[in-house]
């Protein structure tokens, strides 16, 4: 349907034929940053123009509570204590909301930081999601599917754009969690090997000590010539199988393996920053330092043309304790978060980099008291919830839709995560419906058969 | 949100057993139930619309409900191509569609299958040839009955249970403590599968071994062994600092999770907050179990200290066991009836020690008066008789007697702590509690609000008749034990089956092998899996024959060769035309490394290296403590939660908290700079140069060239190969500087090349 649509509407046989014819080729010359690569990684053509080029997406383990951080409700301030239409008692919001920017976005006490970016932010109060319970919904937002394994949104964008650095990784998660899907969150499912993430580290461990492991060998002088006799032999073999993709794979990542061997300790330095932006991103703070290095990891990594890096917080499943659990949650983030956008801002990447924030749902204006526990909290809320992206061609300063008065669920301009992964696909310049996979004869796409790309909060 | 249907292409459906069919299905479903499509195990709020009856209804009628029926063999046109009666069934689908199965596999490639696939490890060159020279029309048979009685093929495939009972030695979750007397349950499955222990008492034994009645001829060890094998239900993920009720739930929830999936392959967990949204499993299901799993206790161990509130007796083992852990507790009270003692004589001692120190200033008096500690001193009247006794004495004498009696009491307790008594290793196990009862349904999974009483039982789903009816005076566990592996119950037969054909084809005859619900995926072929589930109950439910019968199938003994028709009508070999490659897991890659180094130590250890680490959080243990070096085969090293040995994380080896039948396979840059830069695989390339040059079976580069390809792929090296190795060779002995290492550093980078490649860790066609 659409004529620049060829880069992505390839099956995988296509591929291989692309990529047998382009073996010659990935004898990987120098290794300058601009170089690309001719196998399934290499840069293409988006569908129409896009508005962002590269995407990073932080992941809030477990829902944050919307009531407490963007989603202002003046009312459930007043009705704190009493019992909500769910039978219990209504949580009042633990923190005054002010208004922010020229925008006047409401954003609450708990994220001064990211309150001064009010009008970067393009906030989505009414969002929607299929699940409550974090088994399926971390699935479903990371893979836009809960019942089976599909290739993350990540591994989409790879496939649709290609990466723009043949020496690194075209998409990065960091510290992922190992639960609830774990690696298939980061997964390329049906689509070829070569647009799974590489991880650094793991959910639960620093990040400080988390690297990506083996980038160099005992005997480096003939490193190279190792890989050819490897890559030879794997060529060989490839011929032999008939062209079989897990061949193809182990070729695959073999090249990008030794691509980054060299490339990669060099972009992921905190050394070579300056002590001022260090500074910036809570780096040595003693709770922002690890999500602090998280977020500069981000920018150093799209910055070096990596098309699609994640980074994760856990620790937002408030159930109980939320008045100082959510408080130190909010702690670590804001301030790496804040410096995120005006590292981006300053480098002018923004402009270009869609940021999106967000948990696999949110929480209740009702309160929940877990038995054993002396402090509530508020339970799982997929009706509705709040996630903010900004740069990459979305809408500063706008907060999109609305919650009824007490935020139980949203009423008005509702967003469903499908529309979500339409609009973040769009603004990528990729269109959902033609961004398609054919498996086992049947065209796949990231939102199935849903999804409506929500155009009022693009620039 | 209702939206629109896709279109599914209609040629799917002229197949019937299409892989798109179930995924368009179940998007039905979810498009008609849509918001509502909601289940987890979590707490959750969450309001059923639909009606109940209707639902569960629909879902019984799933035919994985059904009870298995062996159907008569089909007819086939090409009747001299079957080799067994699964080809029968593999071929008549095949020419339903119109699709040719490709050709039998070569003698080298087969065998290097059937070791890799019973055994877990590479032939050796010599074992390659005497299969592939052995003309005898046995030879196969010869061969498979040979790797099934060896004792490799239940460290093999003893591992996948592991992944499915997610084995493993920590607690995980938040705090991770570990857990040093899990490793018995390993041996007992490892052995359970060598002895080829029926698989209906394996079921029984892991649920209720501590209940079941001893076999007239059991051995000791055999009484240990069904102890141990409770083990299931104490090794879960748990958070040792909760306490109470909510700890409780939380354990049984893990054991029902793990029971039912385990041995069913259907998510009761599922149930804990709401009826179940696809299969028939009413929440009160939930709670008839819960009631039989909270009049058990779980016997895992560990001490109290912090963030560990809940520690449980263990199984002390052994011909001994009981008399060593009883003396061994009798001497632990001996040093802290010494160690008390002394804490009286050290506490009289800072007593006088204050005593003696000049009265302090008023202000200073006052102060600590008002200080909190000054609460927690003695009152002086209690002091009175003790000093009116030892009034002759000085302070100063106090002071020494009281010094020179702490003396000897140091020097009894530190020799008394050195000399303990020998331990009996120990295991985890399970036992019921003395006063078993049923509980209530928590609504919405929230403990605080009892429902009504759910008496202990199955699921109502499943009835089955001439399961004994449950004892009130006991937990209920035996019943479920009989009733999760009675021959009536149309699930564990299938699903052992089935995990045993996805580990021998890479794809189970049902795909979704942990769930076979009506949202798992239907089998590609029903009544082919009902004949082998039959016919495995009725031949004692031994594992062996069922793997026997299937890699002597023709089927299983295909080539990978594609085919363009084929492939056209068949892309993903859903009807088995052909061998599909399949990628080694992680052990028998790590294990085939140390065979061609000559470094593997066959011989299992005794135990784990986690009991020698205590009872402590992990994540405070150095990772060379965690995972030492160890040259045993991957089965025996230490599983412990998020802490898994480098190798295991990059090679897809899965969660040890979750419930595993089936491993991811990836391709990613970090298997690569494994195997190019790792330690452990750069020491594994130095040794397997030694060996090579030290093997008189080759005496120049051309010999020695052959041979390290027949260690590495069990084959010949080709033209190419020669030529390509002898740059190589030539390229690191110009570049290595040191005579004396240059030769075993220039075939230690032979080595390297070739464990990275894709025919390494691949299953293929090694024929060339």
């Amino acid at each position: 349907m659409n004529p620049i649509q060829q880069p992505v509407n390839l099956s995988r046989r296509h591929w291989l034929k692309l990529g047998s014819c382009g073996f010659g080729s990935l004898a990987l010359a120098g290794l300058t940053a601009s170089q690309s690569l001719a196998g399934p990684q290499s840069p293409r053509i988006p569908q129409f123009a896009p508005k962002a080029k590269r995407m990073i997406f932080l992941f809030m383990n477990g829902g944050p509570s919307q009531h407490d951080m963007f989603d202002y409700k003046p009312q459930l301030y007043k009705d704190g204590g009493k019992e909500g239409k769910k039978k219990k008692k209504l949580l009042a919001p633990m923190r005054d909301f002010a208004q922010h920017g020229k925008s006047g976005l409401w954003i609450s006490e708990l994220l001064p930081h990211i309150a001064k970016q009010a009008d970067r932010l393009c906030v989505i109060n009414s969002m929607q999601t299929d699940s409550s319970a974090h088994p399926l919904a971390i699935p479903l937002l990371h893979t836009g599917s809960f019942q089976f394994v599909r290739p993350s949104l990540g591994s989409w964008v790879l496939y649709g754009l290609g990466s723009s650095n043949g020496n690194l990784p075209g998409y990065v998660t960091v510290k992922p969690t190992r639960t609830f899907g774990g690696p298939s969150n980061y997964g390329n499912a049906f689509l070829p090997s070569a647009y799974q993430a590489t991880r650094i580290g793991w959910e639960g461990r620093p990040v400080k000590d988390a690297k990506i492991k083996n980038l160099s060998g005992s005997m480096p002088n003939v490193s190279n010539g190792v890989l050819d006799f490897t890559q030879s032999m794997n060529r060989e073999l490839l011929q032999r199988s008939g062209g079989n993709p897990d061949v193809k794979g182990v070729i695959d990542s073999l090249n990008l393996s030794s691509n980054m061997q060299e490339a990669v300790p060099q972009v992921i330095e905190t050394a070579k920053e300056s002590q001022e932006t260090l500074d910036l991103y809570g780096i040595g703070g003693k709770r922002t330092d690890d999500f602090g290095r998280q977020c500069l990891m981000a920018r150093q990594l799209v910055e070096s043309g990596v098309r699609f890096v994640e980074v994760a917080s856990s620790g937002w499943d408030h159930h109980s304790s939320i008045d100082t659990g959510l408080p130190r949650r909010c702690e670590e983030i804001d301030q790496p978060i804040a410096a995120l956008l005006t590292d981006l801002e300053r480098r002018g990447l923004l402009d270009e980099t869609l940021v999106f924030w967000g948990g696999e749902f949110g929480r209740q204006p009702e309160s929940q008291l877990l038995a054993g526990q002396s402090s509530p909290g508020r339970d799982h809320n997929a009706a509705g919830y709040t996630v903010f992206m900004a740069g990459g061609g979305v809408r500063g300063g706008l907060a999109y839709g609305k919650t009824d008065e007490l935020g139980y669920e949203a009423v008005e301009n509702k967003v469903h995560l499908h529309d979500l992964h339409a609009t973040m696909l769009h603004l990528l310049g990729l269109d959902h419906e033609a961004l398609t996979y054919r498996y086992g004869g049947r065209d796949f796409r990231l939102t199935d058969v849903h999804g409506k790309v929500v155009h009022d909060i693009i620039s | 949100m209702l939206k629109e249907e896709g279109k599914a292409p209609s040629d799917l459906r002229l197949f019937g057993v299409s892989p798109q069919e179930p995924v368009v299905r179940c998007r039905r479903d979810t498009i008609r139930r849509g918001r509502k499509l909601i289940m987890s195990s979590c707490l959750m709020l969450f309001v059923v619309t639909t009606s109940r009856a209707e639902e569960a209804k629909s879902a019984s009628s799933n035919w994985a409900f059904q009870p298995p029926q062996a159907t008569v063999v089909p007819v086939v046109g090409k009747s001299d191509w079957p080799q067994s009666l699964i080809d029968s069934f593999i071929l008549s689908k095949l020419e339903k569609v119109g699709l040719t199965p490709v050709g039998d596999a070569g003698r080298a490639t087969l065998v290097r299958r059937l070791y890799f696939d019973l055994v877990g490890l590479p032939p050796t060159p010599d074992q390659v040839r005497a299969f592939v020279d052995d003309a005898a029309p046995n030879a196969v048979p010869k061969l498979v009955d040979q790797l099934l009685a060896s004792p490799r093929f239940g460290e093999r495939w003893g591992r996948h249970w592991l992944d499915v009972v997610r084995f493993a030695e920590s607690s995980g979750k938040e705090f991770n403590f570990s857990y040093p007397h899990a490793w018995p349950y390993r041996d007992y499955v490892i052995d359970a599968l060598n002895a080829d222990k029926q698989y209906d008492q394996f079921i029984r034994e892991q649920v209720a071994g501590d209940l079941l009645p001893a076999a007239p001829d059991e051995s000791a060890k055999d009484k240990e062994d069904r102890l141990v094998a409770t083990s299931l239900l104490s090794f879960g993920t748990k958070r040792h600092n909760s306490g109470g009720m909510a700890y409780r739930m939380e354990i049984v929830d893990d054991q029902i999770d793990v029971t039912t999936r385990a041995f069913l392959a259907i998510t009761v967990s599922c149930a804990k907050c709401h009826d179940h949204k696809f299969d028939p499993i009413p929440t009160k299901d939930y709670y008839s179990m819960a009631g039989i799993f909270l009049s058990t206790e779980a016997l895992y161990g560990t001490i109290k200290q912090k963030y560990s509130n809940n520690p449980t007796d263990l199984l002390p083992l052994g011909f001994k066991g009981a008399e060593l852990h009883a003396a061994a507790e009798t001497y632990e009270k001996k040093i802290d009836a010494v160690k008390k003692t002394r804490d009286e004589k050290k506490a009289e001692l800072t007593k006088a020690e204050e005593a003696k120190k000049p009265p302090p200033t008023k202000e200073i008096a006052k102060a600590e008066v008002a200080a909190p500690e000054a609460k927690s001193l003695p009152p002086t009247e209690v002091e009175v008789p003790e000093n009116t006794e030892k009034s002759e004495e000085t302070p100063e004498a106090v002071i020494a007697r009281l010094k020179a009696e702490i003396v000897p009491l140091e020097a009894a307790v530190s020799e008394l702590e050195k000399n303990r008594p020998p331990r009996p290793p120990y295991a985890m196990s399970a036992r019921d509690r003395a006063e078993p009862a049923d509980t209530n349904i928590a609504i919405r999974g929230d403990l605080g609000q009892p429902g009504e009483l759910a008496p202990r039982g199955f699921l109502s789903a499943i009835p089955i008749p001439r399961v004994p009816a449950l004892d009130p005076k006991q937990s209920g566990r035996l019943q479920l034990a009989h009733w999760l592996a009675s021959r009536d119950n149309p699930l564990p037969a299938r699903v052992m089956v089935n995990r045993v054909w996805h580990h021998l084809f890479g794809r189970g005859l049902v795909e979704s092998v942990d769930n076979f619900g009506a949202i798992g995926t239907p089998p590609s072929h029903p009544e082919l899996l009902d004949t082998l589930a039959v016919e495995f109950m009725n031949e004692g439910w031994s594992i062996k024959q069922t793997i026997r019968k299937i890699v002597l199938s023709r089927t299983y003994q295909l080539s990978c060769a594609t085919d363009e028709r084929n492939e056209k009508i068949d892309p993903e070999n859903r009807l088995l035309w052909r061998s599909l490659p399949r990628r080694l897991p992680v052990e028998a890659i790590r294990d085939a490394i140390l065979v061609v180094s000559g470094q593997l130590e066959v011989e299992p250890p005794v135990g784990s290296t986690v009991t020698g680490l205590g009872d402590q959080l992990v994540r405070g243990v150095d990772t060379e403590k965690l995972q030492p070096p160890s040259n045993h085969r991957s089965v025996y090293l230490p599983v412990i939660r998020d802490y898994a040995p480098e190798m295991f994380d990059c090679f897809d080896f899965p969660s040890s908290s979750l419930v595993s039948g089936k491993r991811a396979v990836t391709e990613v840059p970090s298997q690569a700079l494994f195997l190019r830069n790792s330690k452990f695989v750069a020491e594994q390339a130095s040794h397997a140069a030694k060996r090579l040059l030290a093997d008189s079976a080759a005496n120049d580069d051309a010999g020695r060239i052959d041979l390290a390809i027949r260690w590495v792929f069990s084959r010949a090296a080709t033209a190419e190969e020669q030529e390509g190795a002898l740059a190589l060779l030539a390229l690191t002995r110009n570049t290595e500087e040191e005579m004396g290492s240059r030769d075993e550093r220039a075939w230690s980078t032979l080595f390297l090349s070739l464990f990275s490649t894709a025919e390494f860790r691949y299953l293929v066609d090694i024929e060339k």
